[in-house]
């Protein structure tokens, strides 16, 4: 009998061997230290040592960049956040225009307009000239695909004098000022668009913090600019992290590794001291979309009785636990003009008798609470008589469809003011038959002239009051449910001052932000 | 030679195939990639026309599947992976950052594991060493109960109790040392369990070995039996720690995401999402290549550990013979398992009450109430049925395909390791493209990688089987292979194997919930315990019990199948069996062991 295992081992020398052999990882010690991610982390804490004044704020931000920060898609929103650009204009809490870059502007006929520009200097030092703006503007409208902003418009920016901007549109353009206060029409300097087709923002914008270091979609460090127009920021710089696990957003705040976190979920708001949690109303209406051209909703009669049948109140109490307010229209409280301009519901159906027809549901689990926003509307769908099957899916696996018209309901959380900062865009956009996000696949001729004498007016009081004369079209049509109006939660520790909570989720840190 | 080279040849045709099958991926699924890219940038975009032709002409989709991938394996000849679809940075630099963060904390998991493991097999190597295990059973409830939590539960228990609450260690993050602790113990934990359980499995065996008997007769110590004992099983558990190595790399996405980590698993789930086609496929690529280097090492290291027995023939059999079964612990796991669910199937598992929100709880409510005031007992009881079902038929079907294709490693083991190495949800995808996203889709999805650690089991098994000196004596006796394969050697695999497969029978249950965002499984509301454990994840904190009750009846079903399959161990005839020593007599002193009848002719 052999022993192969046993006999060629001495026993008293084995552990010798062994341990030199266990060691030996412990040398590799100072090569792994690459692995770990730079920037950030624990270290951070007082930096008060630059300059003296002001710590550095940390900031977890939800999306990390996801064109390495280029300015003409969703990173120009991180960017605007931040404090890193400005446009020509920006968005005051009645989401009118007000000056940013430019300190006034004037329509001069039906086709131009003439932006005078404040006095401001750009991040690598040199001057906001007009020629320096309609360059970067010009590269705007270059790009491919062109910026949302901007899609469907031609325009044309060419300095005149030595402050004036002016754009010239080939069709006439009631809302440019509106448009430009869109983060992805801010203004970089001419070294930014130096290396072919890329756009650094890095030491090129105009706000008060200025990006010195972007390491991918893991974190970035921002400094004080010094000479930003608006004054001096209080901050010294910001350390900006990008997670994008809700839960652990809300766990670096409780552990005092951050200062402010955004979009803290509805689900861990509650493990968030009570001064910790800042809420405020968003554009964002989460609505149930009907699909009135084909399937089961294609009848206005079981449109009303889905309305009929769905409770809306314990949406906001109990699914957002009180951060979101009962849906009111397609525009929320945070459009704050909109309530008392609201009229009626025109045209609308008498409710139909629901008898056991089907409706597929579907919603999309990016936003953790609309799955369960859809099961009780399915729930309440299914009391009202009707049955129903429910899709759940990531957002990308589902839009096609639903924009396909696949589905007979869908439940949509939708920002109500697009990057235009146009309230008719969304009208535009969604509940026409030309629309390209058309989920409800609404086609009506009334909504369609109604939206259309909207966007013809110049007038900013008019063009809301015929913008609320189309909602009133759209939700007696009965396509478009709204649900629930959401709250936007923001974390923001206890020695923190000045975080600005903008409906519009286009800044977070100013000059005036401070721990 | 000529094997070697079909092996490498064979290696390469699989690697060159999945690169190709990504390549095409948006073409088989009929899934625009610019569209899939433009929601990755921005998900509020309206994808007009214009948009989408805007991307299309800026990635060069224009000429079609085979172009972009010509260009692609062209440029990758000359060392560059290409640019990431979406963000236009370089591919290769990302790819490689995010592949040393994940080995680095596989590293450290494996470190965790290697202690799990030691822990699970702890009292079987103390009897072991002081020769009294005969007659013992190994209880296994524990290491089962451990092996069958998921990894982003235990994720997010140790975040927020260690990190948060006690601060002990960072909650999130990638700086340092200290934050590759938590992580590291979440994917650690039950990866040793499983491992653990496996040499737990095989221990006994070797210590039934003569040799553990005449090295106790010589007087040496207990621990070096032990450590011999070990040495003698681990290398049939190599081939899977080589899976382990490949899986946590590539496969930790939950702790990824809950630990804020930037690893390769959250890279190539993103890509798969937006078809980012060149860092999906640099990244599988790497996977693959570690996959090829980690089954050279294992390869190596069970050479090194089993020296020329292997290829002298000159094996032991590992039988572990057979001791009296302990039916309680299985019927009593199955007891409460039964009456849990009969309870709950007497309830509403579908009736909201978003008044009655996440209640503690009560008799009306003995599991408390989920995010949306449901009945959680009732859904526990109902998603029983489903989950068990759907479960146990992919675990014998995986079973099956894996004992078959582990019969003919030669073939399978390439195979094995090209799969394991292919994240989860690219497999899902890449299944979606062949068959369609049919109601079965799910159940293939997950039953093409579950076979993989079964067939590497079983030739790992069968490896060591046929180097025995009774497989030599049978065959030096006239059987043929077809007796040879009937009577020795699958008797001798399929008990492990199926073992192996009952303590992976939890985990093809989260694998299948974990599909659900794609559209594929089970959907809500449905209560199936999966779905029931990820949507009341984000409520852990304050409703533990919403994530408890699912946890507890998976761990439960994980205690069950181990603890029944070990009931079913069939007692094995007296055989003529070369080789196979007797179990030592539970307390006989060492030197009593000649007292044994002659089962050693």
């Amino acid at each position: 009998m052999p022993f192969p295992l046993f006999s060629q081992i001495d026993p008293r020398t084995m552990p010798s061997h062994r341990r030199p052999r266990l060691l030996a990882p412990l040398l590799l010690i100072p090569l792994l230290s690459s692995c770990f991610a730079s920037g950030g982390g624990g270290d951070s804490g007082d930096d008060g040592g630059k300059g003296g004044d002001g710590s550095r704020l940390r900031v977890a931000l939800a999306f990390p960049p996801a064109e390495n920060l280029s300015p003409y898609g969703a990173d120009a929103t991180l960017l605007s956040r931040l404090g890193v650009t400005e446009g020509l204009t920006s968005l005051d809490a009645n989401g009118s225009a007000a000056p940013a870059l430019a300190e006034s502007w004037r329509r001069d006929g039906d086709k131009a307009w003439e932006f005078t520009l404040r006095d401001a200097v750009f991040q690598d030092g040199t001057a906001v000239t007009p020629a320096a703006v309609a360059a970067s503007l010009g590269k705007a409208t270059g790009a491919d695909p062109a910026p949302a902003a901007l899609e469907g418009v031609t325009l044309t920016a060419r300095g005149s004098g030595d402050r004036v901007v002016r754009i010239t549109t080939d069709e006439p353009d009631p809302v440019l000022p509106l448009r430009l206060s869109s983060p992805s029409l801010a203004v970089l300097s001419k070294d930014a668009y130096a290396k072919g087709g890329r756009v650094d923002p890095l030491g090129h914008a105009t706000g008060p913090f200025e990006l010195t270091e972007a390491n991918g979609a893991t974190s970035a460090s921002l400094d004080r600019f010094d000479d930003y127009w608006g004054g001096r920021a209080q901050a010294s710089g910001i350390d900006a992290r990008f997670i994008a696990d809700g839960t652990a957003r809300a766990n670096a705040l409780r552990t005092g590794e951050l200062d402010i976190a955004e979009a803290v979920p509805v689900a861990q708001a509650a493990s968030l001291d009570k001064e910790t949690r800042r809420d405020t109303a968003t554009t964002r209406t989460t609505s149930l979309l009907l699909n009135a051209s084909s399937g089961t909703f294609q009848d206005a009669g079981l449109r009303a009785a889905a309305r009929a049948g769905l409770d809306t109140s314990v949406f906001a109490k109990d699914v957002y636990e009180g951060y979101g307010d009962p849906g009111a229209g397609v525009y929320g409280p945070a459009v704050t003009w909109a309530e008392g301009k609201r009229t009626k519901p025109v045209g609308r159906a008498d409710a139909g008798k629901p008898d056991g027809e089907t409706v597929h549901l579907a919603t999309y689990d990016n936003r953790p609470e609309l799955p369960e926003v859809a099961q009780v509307v399915k729930q309440q769908l299914e009391k009202a008589g009707f049955k129903v099957k429910l899709t759940v899916r990531e957002y990308s696996r589902l839009e096609g469809d639903a924009l396909d018209g696949k589905f007979d309901a869908f439940v949509l959380a939708r920002n109500t003011l697009l990057d235009t900062g146009d309230p008719v865009a969304v009208l535009a956009s969604d509940y026409t038959c030309d629309g390209g996000y058309n989920i409800a696949q609404l086609c009506d001729e009334g909504v369609d002239r109604a939206v259309a004498d909207a966007e013809k007016t110049a007038d900013t009081a008019k063009r809301q009051d015929a913008a609320l004369a189309a909602e009133a079209r759209i939700l007696g049509s009965d396509a478009v449910l709204p649900l629930v109006h959401q709250r936007i939660i923001t974390g923001v520790a206890d020695s923190v001052q000045g975080v600005i909570l903008d409906p519009y989720e286009r800044t977070l840190v100013g000059t005036g932000t401070r721990r | 030679m000529r094997q070697r080279l079909a092996a490498l040849v064979w290696r390469v045709v699989l690697a060159g195939g999945l690169v190709c099958g990504i390549g095409l991926l948006p073409w088989l699924t009929h899934t625009d990639p610019a569209y899939t890219v433009l929601k990755a940038r921005s998900a509020e975009r309206a994808p007009t026309p214009e948009v989408l032709a805007g991307i299309r002409r800026q990635l060069g989709l224009d000429g079609g599947p085979l172009h972009v991938l010509g260009d692609w394996l062209g440029g990758l000849v000359r060392g560059d992976a290409g640019e990431s679809w979406i963000s236009g940075g370089d591919v290769l630099p990302g790819v490689l950052q995010a592949l040393g963060a994940s080995l680095l904390l596989m590293g450290v998991a494996l470190l965790v594991a290697a202690v799990t493991a030691g822990l699970v097999c702890a009292r079987t190597l103390r009897l072991g060493a002081r020769r009294r295990l005969g007659g013992r059973r190994a209880g296994g409830t524990a290491s089962a109960v451990l092996a069958s939590l998921p990894e982003f539960l235990v994720a997010s228990v140790l975040a927020t109790v260690v990190g948060v609450q006690l601060g002990w260690l960072p909650a999130l993050g990638w700086y340092g040392f200290q934050w590759t602790v938590l992580p590291a113990l979440a994917l650690g934990l039950p990866a040793g369990a499983v491992l653990g359980r496996l040499l737990d499995d095989l221990l006994p065996g070797a210590f039934g070995e003569p040799w553990a008997l005449a090295a106790a007769a010589r007087g040496l110590t207990g621990r070096s039996i032990a450590r011999q004992a070990v040495r003698r099983c681990v290398p049939a558990l190599l081939p899977n720690l080589g899976l382990f190595v490949v899986g946590l790399t590539g496969g930790a996405v939950a702790v990824e995401q809950v630990f804020d980590i930037p690893g390769l698993g959250r890279t190539t789930l993103q890509a798969a999402l937006a078809q980012d086609l060149p860092v999906l496929q640099a990244g599988t690529l790497a996977l693959v290549l570690l996959a090829v280097l980690a089954t050279a090492a294992t390869r190596l290291a069970a050479r090194l550990l089993t020296g020329p027995a292997l290829r002298d023939g000159a094996l032991s059999s590992l039988h572990r013979p057979a001791p009296p079964a302990r039916a309680l612990p299985p019927l009593l796991y199955a007891a409460v398992l039964g009456a849990v669910v009969a309870l709950g199937l007497t309830r509403d598992p579908l009736a909201l009450d978003t008044g009655q929100k996440l209640r503690a709880p009560t008799l009306a409510h003995p599991f408390g109430t989920d995010a949306l005031g449901r009945d959680l007992l009732a859904r526990v009881g109902h998603g029983a049925l489903d989950t068990l079902l759907m479960a146990a038929a992919i675990s014998a079907a995986a079973l099956l395909a894996g004992v078959l294709l582990g019969l003919v490693p030669r073939v399978s083991g390439p195979l094995v390791d090209t799969v394991n190495a292919v994240p989860p949800v690219l497999v899902a995808l890449l299944v979606t493209a062949v068959v369609g996203g049919g109601a079965a889709t799910p159940a293939l999805a997950v039953g093409a990688v579950a076979w993989a650690p079964l067939a590497t089991h079983t030739a790992a098994l069968l490896r060591q089987e046929r180097a025995t000196l009774h497989i030599t004596a049978t065959r030096g006796l006239g059987a043929g292979r077809r007796y040879l394969l009937r009577r020795e050697l699958l008797p001798a695999v399929l008990p492990p194997a199926l073992r192996h497969a009952l303590l992976r029978l939890p985990g093809v249950a989260l694998a299948l919930a974990s599909l659900g965002f794609l559209g594929l499984g089970a959907q809500p509301p449905s209560p199936e315990w999966g779905l029931l454990l990820a949507e009341n994840q984000p409520y852990a904190e304050r409703a533990p019990w919403a994530v408890l009750a699912p946890a507890a009846v998976l761990a439960l079903l994980g205690a069950l199948a181990v603890t029944a399959a070990g009931a079913l161990r069939p007692p094995r005839p007296t055989r003529t069996r070369v080789g196979v020593g007797r179990p030592a007599d539970g307390q006989a002193e060492p030197a009593g062991a000649h007292k044994e009848p002659a089962a050693v002719r």
